[in-house]
């Protein structure tokens, strides 16, 4: 729970960067509950994208949490549809990672799980809320607010399996991004970098040779807060 | 620059609404099937590709050396050094401290 804590305090400072207040980061801690979506929103608001980038990409990012909630389903099955409901709608990264190796050892049960749900996002939402009045006591610097989220999106990026494919994926996006910047595209470049990564590593996987397993598993997907 | 409420209202419902359709969907509609190989596949792709063209769009741009190496080359070092850190200590926190304070270092030179 701390890493909710360490991290959600630097999360907080950066939204109140562009003028949310604690109530509005409490509002998005309690309703949309997305790490990754918490930093991109500054992130990509200060860069100036327009809403609808905004909200595509980060909606575009967030589409992995169907992985976690593909592998919790047959471990929901017994359980009530409000239980199981409220359970899936309070995973994050950091909880699968916590839960689904509790279940398959089959020591765990839905409601402890959502409880377990329920603490890390207080931690996280009440981290934020701390965040916010801390930058607004000490006003961050924008262009050192900005870099903290560039670090924060280059460790998000490097701590990935740096599989072939990955590589093709992140080298293709980060390509498409220049380019659209290049020529104008700069609302969207985000969005349509990562489509062109994910569409090159796909063809790329069927081009290529493929040398062992021929799937990811679910355990590589991204765990935003591992090793804190 | 500073977001509006009504701004604000767009974000959260629009984002709050697609995260709760993936988080909660799939747990009812495959009642215990695995997705589809392919779409597995893609989803897992997509963390890569959009971490990346994140970072991209924060420390590229066409023309950015058009005025010297110099001071235009700081973030991307700065950059570096995170890398180095990501690969060592895994930790968000670690990697946003270590880039801010590359980042301000290598501008006070």
């Amino acid at each position: 729970m701390l890493g909710y804590v360490a991290i959600g305090l630097p999360c907080g400072i950066l939204c109140s960067s562009i003028g949310l207040n604690g109530i509005q980061v409490l509002l998005l801690s309690y309703l949309f509950y997305s790490g990754a979506g918490q930093f991109m929103l500054p992130n990509m608001y200060l860069a100036g994208g327009p809403l609808a980038s905004i909200i595509a990409s980060i909606s575009f990012v967030n589409t992995r949490q169907m992985l976690y909630a593909a592998s919790f389903a047959p471990y929901c099955e017994k359980a009530s549809k409000l239980l199981s409901f409220f359970f899936a709608a309070t995973v994050t990264d950091e909880s699968f990672g916590v839960s689904i190796k509790e279940f398959e050892a089959g020591r765990w049960s839905v409601d402890r799980a959502l409880f377990v749900n329920l603490f890390s996002q207080s931690s996280w939402a009440w981290a934020n809320f701390a965040g916010v009045l801390i930058g607004n006591a000490i006003g961050v610097p924008l262009a050192i607010a900005s870099f903290a989220m560039t670090s924060i999106f280059i460790c998000l990026m490097v701590t990935q399996r740096l599989s072939a494919e990955n590589v093709v994926a992140m080298v293709a996006a980060m390509v498409g991004v220049f380019v659209c910047k290049l020529v104008g595209l700069t609302g969207p470049a985000i969005l349509i970098g990562a489509v062109v990564g994910v569409v090159a590593a796909l063809v790329f996987s069927r081009v290529a040779p493929k040398p062992q397993g021929p799937l990811p598993e679910r355990t590589t997907v991204v765990k935003a807060g591992e090793g804190q | 620059m500073s977001m509006s409420w009504p701004e604000f209202w767009i974000v959260l419902v629009c984002c709050g609404l697609t995260i709760l359709v993936c988080r909660v969907v799939p747990l009812f509609v495959l009642k215990g099937r695995a997705l589809p190989d392919g779409v597995q596949h893609a989803l897992g792709l997509i963390p890569p590709a959009a971490f990346a063209a994140l970072v991209a769009n924060d420390l590229l741009t066409p023309g950015m050396f058009d005025a010297g190496l110099w001071p235009a080359g700081a973030p991307l070092v700065a950059a570096l050094v995170v890398v180095v850190v990501a690969r060592l200590t895994k930790s968000l926190l670690w990697c946003a401290v270590a880039g801010v304070v590359a980042y301000a270092v290598l501008l006070a030179l």
